[in-house]
């Protein structure tokens, strides 16, 4: 009976683990272990789909879906509850139950009040999160896709740093507002495909087939990319995210960076460009320049950054136009490099916010005038800063390496001006690089600053986090094997 | 075969890993004999691999990036070509990891040291032995990389750091180009294999052969310290000694042409790409030669000695005479890295001063040292019957034989700067180890067995010679192993022209040792010296190395920050946020004036949020219904 409920276990255990953590909230202790042991059983349980080789589902399930589960919800509305999982989703959700892990470790003892609330959110978020990247049904994909939003509005608001209300109401309005023109355009493909069809039906599988009038495409693609534009972020609809990202805690930051900007990009995948096609390839310009552009933007911009966190938050905007170029060449290559570029991006990202946390721990600055010369007194933490810094940075070897390069290698031969452009990123990521490696880590000591080496803890985070940085830099064949036939799907080639 | 070549890149690989993770662990002898034992074993390897090899075969070891019609297996490919650079490079790199075992004693933090080491001869070796671009790639920044770290391995000085930065972003700016080379071959043919692609050109436009060929040109610029992208490695020479020798002169430099080299099959045809590379090749060796007769620092002018020299490679290559040009190479590497080393044991004995002008009478207080240093000078100078003599001549000829009006302008330039080179060698000489001193010399017993590591790169470099001999003395080796090779046959010069090229050739080096003994020996060494600090307008100008690093920075570097500055601060906060903020705050203002329902109170908001989603369910009740 469970076995065919697999999907639902997967999205909700961390809710339960999140009731339960409320349930208990007197002691912080438990709240912790509590947290820790879900969000284990979590990663576990999503670790388990990869051993599931062969289709398994009790209802029958779209092609490239080898868990799918299907059910009545609310009739009258064509609304159901619809999960499924495919490569791509998989990879995602992999992605996400072990960011959540490092979420949990990374705030262990670094968040001092409410401590049951805090943990009870981050897997409240790491359920919607999943939904996000399971849901099938466009009604439940809205959902979740708001539900998301709530627990990092609080964890940024109740537990960020400096103008925490402002960057937490900004977050907030900023990508709520482009949702709820998504929400419009759902709604009017749905009552298009139900005037077509007869049946009203918020099933992704029903609404590809309905026929979108040119120009009425153009419109719904454009609210659809824009709530997805926000997320990713995309130039210029990126300014939330410094903000979101340096006011927020560590853990807040690493999810934010590691998983809720590959939500945008999950959705345009799954939902836009399948939804409308015609109206994707009218835009595919646009996304391209806004992707080229960003990339050197973010990573321009990035360069004068005097806050550690700022810095990375601007990467990000760099980093993600790499997602952003390979999604708009929609070629088999180029998307299957977007798609490991996500699980690469949140890996080496998520680990560079781990560490800025770290050191802030330390010291109390993000400033980074106020480092230098922090090798000769942290060794081992400074072995993970460069190392994930040169994964950053794309160094062959490492895993951003592999994404970056398949992303623009597939770009190229579809696009050989907007690929062109893009690699001149390789460049100005190099810049700022090497500038914070310089400044943080090497150099004389600025200010004095006292600093213990990595606990047992933190070694271990980074330690993880440095296995997945190499394994997929070394080995991505596997990964890239899982999402083939996904996306071999959705471009249309065998 | 697979088994010798898996082991050759996998022993460095085990003893960088073990050293960086472990090293602490360990003890310092068991650690350093760990590390230099992983190189002497990729040698002892590459000589086997050598003794069995009889064609040229591939090796696939994994799988390593796959998708859908892209393919970059870890696969390997052995050929003369890599074959020879990869015994000369575990060699090299063997010596000098034993040298730099006694030259960083003293060094605390030996572990990170020693795993750059190892790593870097494992990155330099997968380069050379790669069979596809992607690969190559990854040894190609693995180099880079190492190299970075290890130039500013002394990071608390600042300028240490810096040059570490500016060699990492100067040739990341060339590796962009080679990358943007390899998207390009990969959407024309769908392959990464060199192999396949060499034998691919025909198929394709000459202009489009001409525009990859100059992208992996600038790749090799980058690496290979050439005009215009030669000025980080003057200042690469701030890492330890035994990284300038085994980096930054023996064997990651030559990457560049050995690049150009690999891929000469595929862009030998395009008479334009070869020009190019022969006009950078011979511009670069005379900017270095002439850069070198200026600088005071010992290092910096065996650094601006290795830029110039890298340029004979490239004008070989760019002659289509790639046996000579990989002849120089190997020959280079060796007489290269010794002249290096001699210069550590003069620094060491001199306690860290580099001011060749406040050096002198070394030749009695080092002589070992001295000795090998001197057989290092005359190879650079190519003074006849010397290694460097055979191999630059060999480079030279080609220029020549070419018969074409561009390359014989190089022939001449390339022999100008052979004289240049010698002048400059033997200035350094004269300057080191003449004259008399009062210096006290900081003698130690790890000086004595840095010392031995130079005898046998002085024997090498002064017997390289008979690797590829002349044909008027009965012809040489790589000549023959190498006759396969696409480029690899010299064209034949009937044996008299030969001797008549080789003998200007000898006589211009020996000119050049003349000029530097009227000027640097005896009483007008004193004078020189005295001279020194009033340099004259052009000595100042070659000095300062052309200012090409001041023109960079007010072309590039101060641009760069300054808009990044504005870009940020005008733009990104000033416009785009800014409007947004002020939009907002419209908004809210209007909200405000509707009633107090926007007061920024987060419940109200989710409130407001649920009844919209009732009042948009209701809305669609009532389009259903009806």
């Amino acid at each position: 009976m469970i076995s065919h409920h697999l999907l639902t276990l997967l999205v909700f255990l961390p809710s339960l683990g999140a009731l339960l953590i409320l349930a208990v909230r007197k002691s912080d202790a438990l709240a912790r272990l509590v947290a820790l042991g879900f969000a284990v059983a979590e990663l576990v349980l999503s670790g388990y789909f990869f051993t599931l080789d062969t289709v398994h589902t009790l209802y029958p399930a779209p092609a490239g879906f080898f868990q799918y589960e299907n059910v009545h919800w609310i009739d009258f509305f064509g609304i159901r509850y619809t999960l499924g999982m495919d490569g791509i989703s998989l990879l995602m959700v992999a992605l996400t139950a072990f960011i959540t892990v490092i979420g949990v470790g990374v705030s262990w003892q670094g968040i001092k009040e409410r401590v049951p609330l805090h943990f009870a959110l981050l897997l409240l978020m790491e359920s919607g999160i999943l939904g996000v990247f399971l849901a099938l049904d466009l009604f439940l994909f809205y959902l979740f896709w708001e539900v998301m939003l709530i627990p990092m509005f609080f964890l940024i608001g109740i537990w960020g740093h400096g103008r925490r209300i402002y960057s937490a109401v900004k977050f907030f309005l900023y990508t709520f507002l482009g949702s709820l023109l998504m929400l419009v355009a759902i709604i009017t493909i749905f009552l298009m495909h139900g005037a077509q069809s007869g049946t009203y039906s918020f099933a992704l599988v029903d609404l590809i087939g309905t026929k979108v009038p040119y120009d009425v495409g153009l419109w719904l693609f454009a609210a659809f990319l824009l709530a997805f534009a926000i997320k990713f972020p995309l130039f210029p609809l990126h300014t939330w995210l410094p903000d979101a990202h340096t006011d927020a805690p560590t853990a807040g930051s690493v999810i934010l960076a590691s998983l809720l900007l590959k939500t945008g990009a999950y959705g345009l995948v799954r939902f836009g460009y399948p939804l409308f096609p015609d109206a994707a390839r009218a835009f595919t310009p646009l996304i391209y320049a806004a992707a080229v552009f960003g990339i050197s933007y973010g990573a321009w911009i990035a360069f004068a950054q005097k806050d550690m966190k700022r810095l990375v938050a601007y990467s990000s905007v760099s980093h993600m136009g790499f997602v952003a170029l390979g999604i708009a060449a929609w070629s088999p290559i180029a998307l299957s490099g977007a798609i490991l570029q996500m699980v690469n991006h949140g890996v080496t990202t998520g680990a560079l916010f781990a560490l800025v946390g770290m050191l802030d721990e330390r010291t109390h600055s993000r400033e980074i005038d106020t480092y230098g010369g922090v090798w000769g007194k942290v060794p081992a933490l400074s072995f993970f800063f460069l190392l994930f810094c040169m994964a950053s940075a794309g160094l062959p070897g490492l895993n951003n390496f592999v994404g970056e390069f398949l992303v623009l290698i597939g770009t190229f031969k579809v696009a050989p001006l907007p690929a062109g452009f893009a690699f001149l990123g390789m460049v100005l990521t190099l810049v700022y690089t090497v500038r914070l490696v310089q400044e943080i880590l090497f150099g004389k000591e600025r200010k004095p600053l006292v600093m213990h080496d990595l606990s047992l803890r933190e070694g271990g985070i980074l330690a993880v986090l440095a296995v997945g940085a190499v394994y997929l830099g070394v080995s991505p064949s596997p990964l890239l094997e899982l999402v083939k036939g996904p996306v071999a799907l959705l471009v249309g080639v065998k | 075969m697979k088994l010798y070549l898996a082991i050759m890149l996998l022993l460095p690989l085990a003893g960088g890993l073990t050293s960086a993770l472990a090293g602490r662990l360990l003890p310092r002898r068991l650690l350093e004999f760990l590390i230099c034992a992983t190189v002497w074993g990729g040698f002892v390897c590459a000589a086997l691999a050598a003794a069995s090899y009889t064609a040229p075969l591939t090796v696939n070891l994994a799988p390593w990036i796959t998708a859908f019609d892209l393919g970059a297996p870890l696969s390997l490919y052995l050929d003369p070509l890599s074959l020879s650079l990869a015994v000369m490079v575990t060699f090299v790199c063997g010596l000098i990891h034993i040298y730099s075992v006694f030259y960083m004693a003293e060094e605390g933090d030996y572990p990170r040291f020693f795993a750059l080491l190892n790593l870097f001869v494992f990155a330099m070796l997968t380069l050379l032995l790669a069979e596809n671009l992607p690969l190559l790639y990854l040894g190609w920044e693995g180099v880079g990389f190492c190299s970075y770290l290890l130039i500013g391995f002394w990071y608390q000085d600042k300028a240490n750091a810096d040059a570490g930065r500016k060699a990492f972003i100067t040739t990341r700016i060339g590796d962009t180009a080679l990358v943007i080379g390899i998207a390009w071959l990969f959407q024309l043919f769908g392959t990464f294999s060199m192999v396949q692609l060499n034998g691919m050109a025909f198929l394709i436009p000459g202009g489009v052969v001409t525009a990859i060929g100059v992208l992996f040109l600038i790749g090799a610029m980058g690496k290979s310290a050439q005009v215009p992208l030669q000025v980080w490695l003057p200042d690469a020479m701030a890492g330890p000694t035994p990284v300038s020798a085994m980096i930054h002169a023996a064997t990651m430099v030559t990457a560049g042409v050995y690049l150009l080299a690999r891929m000469f099959p595929f862009f030998g045809g395009s008479a334009v790409v070869t020009s190019a590379i022969a006009v950078t090749g011979g511009i670069t060796a005379f900017y270095g030669a002439s850069c070198a007769v200026a600088q005071r620092d010992l290092k910096r002018v065996l650094a601006f000695s290795t830029i110039s020299q890298i340029g004979y490679m490239m004008l070989g290559v760019g002659a289509g005479a790639i046996t000579a040009a990989t002849f120089h190479l190997l020959v280079h590497a060796f007489f290269k890295a010794l002249l290096f080393l001699g210069a550590g044991c003069v620094i060491t004995a001199m306690h860290h001063e580099q001011d060749i002008f406040k050096m002198g009478g070394l030749r009695r207080s080092l002589p070992v040292t001295f000795w090998c240093f001197l057989a290092g000078s005359a190879c650079l100078a190519g003074i006849p019957l010397t290694g460097g003599f055979f191999s630059k001549d060999s480079i030279i000829g080609a220029l020549w034989l070419k018969g074409v009006p561009l390359y014989q302008a190089l022939y001449v330039l390339a022999l100008i700067t052979a004289l240049l080179t010698s002048f400059y060698s033997f200035r350094l000489v004269y300057l080191v180890f003449g004259g008399e001193t009062n210096a006290h010399i900081h003698g130690s017993r790890e000086l004595k067995v840095m010392e031995l590591v130079l005898v046998p790169l002085a024997l090498l470099g002064l017997c390289g010679g008979v690797l590829d001999l002349p044909g008027y003395l009965g012809g040489g080796f790589l000549g023959h192993f190498f006759a396969n090779l696409a480029g690899g046959k010299a064209a034949e010069a009937p044996q008299a022209t030969e001797i008549v090229l080789q003998a200007i050739a000898g006589a211009l080096a020996l000119a050049g040792l003349a000029a530097a003994h009227v000027a640097f020996s005896g009483k007008a060494r004193a004078k020189r010296i005295a001279e020194a600090d009033n340099p004259s307008a052009l000595t100042s100008f070659l000095f300062h190395a052309w200012h090409f690093d001041d023109l960079y920075r007010l072309l590039f570097i101060r641009p760069y920050a300054a808009l990044s500055g504005f870009l940020w601060q005008r733009m990104d906060e000033g416009v785009i946020d800014d409007s947004l903020d002020r939009l907002a705050q419209g908004v809210g203002a209007t909200g405000t004036w509707f009633g107090r329902w926007t007061a920024g109170r987060i419940s109200l908001y989710i409130v407001s949020f649920a009844a919209g989603g009732a009042a948009i369910l209701g809305y669609l009740a009532w389009v259903t219904l009806s």
